[in-house]
C-alpha cells in the first residue's frame, strides 16, 4: 500500500511539479520529466585553492530513464540540459559530499535523486 | 608615485611572465596573479593557470642581511570530461614542464631570485576530482636571494 502512495505521489510531482530536461550521455540524447529536488551552493576550498559551484539536485522518475535510449543507471559524467528561456544550463552528475552522483529518492526506488552541478550556459 | 611592490609579489610577477612567455606544451597561457584563487566551475572549461604567493621565510645570512625565502604556489587547473589518460597525461606533462622550468632557476625579470626547491606535493587533488571533475595540482616554488 504504501508502495502505491508512493508511486501515486511520484505520479503527482511528475504531472505538477516537473519540467522538461534533456538527459544526455555522449551522443545519446532523450528528453524526460523532471522536478527540482535541491538547488544550492557549494564551496570548496582543498588545497587553498576554491572551487564554487551550483549544485542542482533533479529527481527522475526510475522508470523513464531506464525505459529510454540511455537504458541504463545513472552515470558520473552524464549531463542533464535544462533550458529557460533562451538559456540553456549545462548541469554534469557529480558527487556531492560524501554521495555518490545519484541515489533513489524514495524507499521504494520509484524516482532517482541526480546531483549534478552547472558546468555550463549556453545563451 | 607607485611604490615598489613587496619582493614576494616582484617574484610572482616575474613568474606569471615566465610561465606566459615560456616554451610549453600548451600554448597560449594566460596566467596570473591572484592572492586567493576563487573560481567558478563554469569558468574551468579552459586551463587556468594561477600563481599565487604563499609564504616568506627570512633566515640569517650574516649581521647585514638575510637569506629571503619566498614561497609561491602555481596552480594548475581544468575541468575534465572523461578523466582519462588522454585527458590528463597532457595536464601532469605540463605541471612536470613547469617544475623543470624552475628548477634553479633565476628570473629574467627578478635575477636577485632563484628557485632553490620545487614541489609538486598535490599532483593532483583527489577532492577536485570526485566533487568538480576537475583537474587541479599545485606546484610549489621555493626561491632564495639575499636581502
Amino acid at each position: 500500500m504504501l508502495h502505491r502512495g508512493q508511486s501515486w505521489l511520484a505520479a503527482k510531482l511528475t504531472k505538477h511539479a516537473s519540467r522538461d530536461v534533456v538527459y544526455q550521455r555522449d551522443e545519446v540524447s532523450v528528453e524526460l520529466s523532471a522536478t527540482i529536488g535541491k538547488s544550492e551552493y557549494e564551496q570548496d576550498d582543498g588545497e587553498g585553492v576554491i572551487t564554487r559551484a551550483q549544485v542542482r539536485d533533479f529527481l527522475i522518475n526510475t522508470k523513464d530513464l531506464l525505459q529510454s535510449d540511455i537504458g541504463t543507471w545513472p552515470r558520473r559524467g552524464d549531463r542533464i540540459l535544462e533550458t529557460d528561456g533562451d538559456t540553456t544550463f549545462v548541469y554534469e552528475l557529480m558527487s556531492i559530499g560524501n554521495e555518490p552522483p545519484w541515489r533513489y529518492s524514495d524507499p521504494f526506488r520509484v524516482k532517482l535523486r541526480i546531483h549534478t552541478k552547472l558546468v555550463d550556459t549556453i545563451t | 608615485m607607485t611604490a615598489t611592490p613587496a619582493t614576494v609579489i616582484q617574484i610572482a610577477e616575474s613568474v606569471v611572465a615566465e610561465i606566459n612567455t615560456g616554451d610549453f606544451s600548451k600554448t597560449n597561457l594566460s596566467a596570473q596573479r591572484l592572492y586567493v584563487p576563487n573560481f567558478d566551475l563554469e569558468d574551468m572549461k579552459e586551463l587556468r593557470v594561477t600563481v599565487v604567493p604563499r609564504e616568506v621565510e627570512y633566515l640569517p645570512l650574516d649581521r647585514g642581511s638575510n637569506k629571503y625565502h619566498a614561497t609561491i604556489d602555481v596552480a594548475v587547473q581544468k575541468k575534465f570530461s572523461k578523466g582519462d589518460a588522454k585527458e590528463i597525461d597532457p595536464l601532469v606533462f605540463f605541471v612536470e614542464e613547469l617544475a623543470d622550468y624552475f628548477r634553479l632557476k633565476r628570473l629574467n625579470s627578478f635575477v636577485a631570485a632563484r628557485c632553490v626547491k620545487v614541489e609538486n606535493s598535490v599532483l593532483y587533488s583527489s577532492e577536485h576530482w570526485t566533487q568538480f571533475n576537475q583537474f587541479t595540482s599545485l606546484l610549489t616554488l621555493t626561491f632564495e636571494l639575499a636581502k
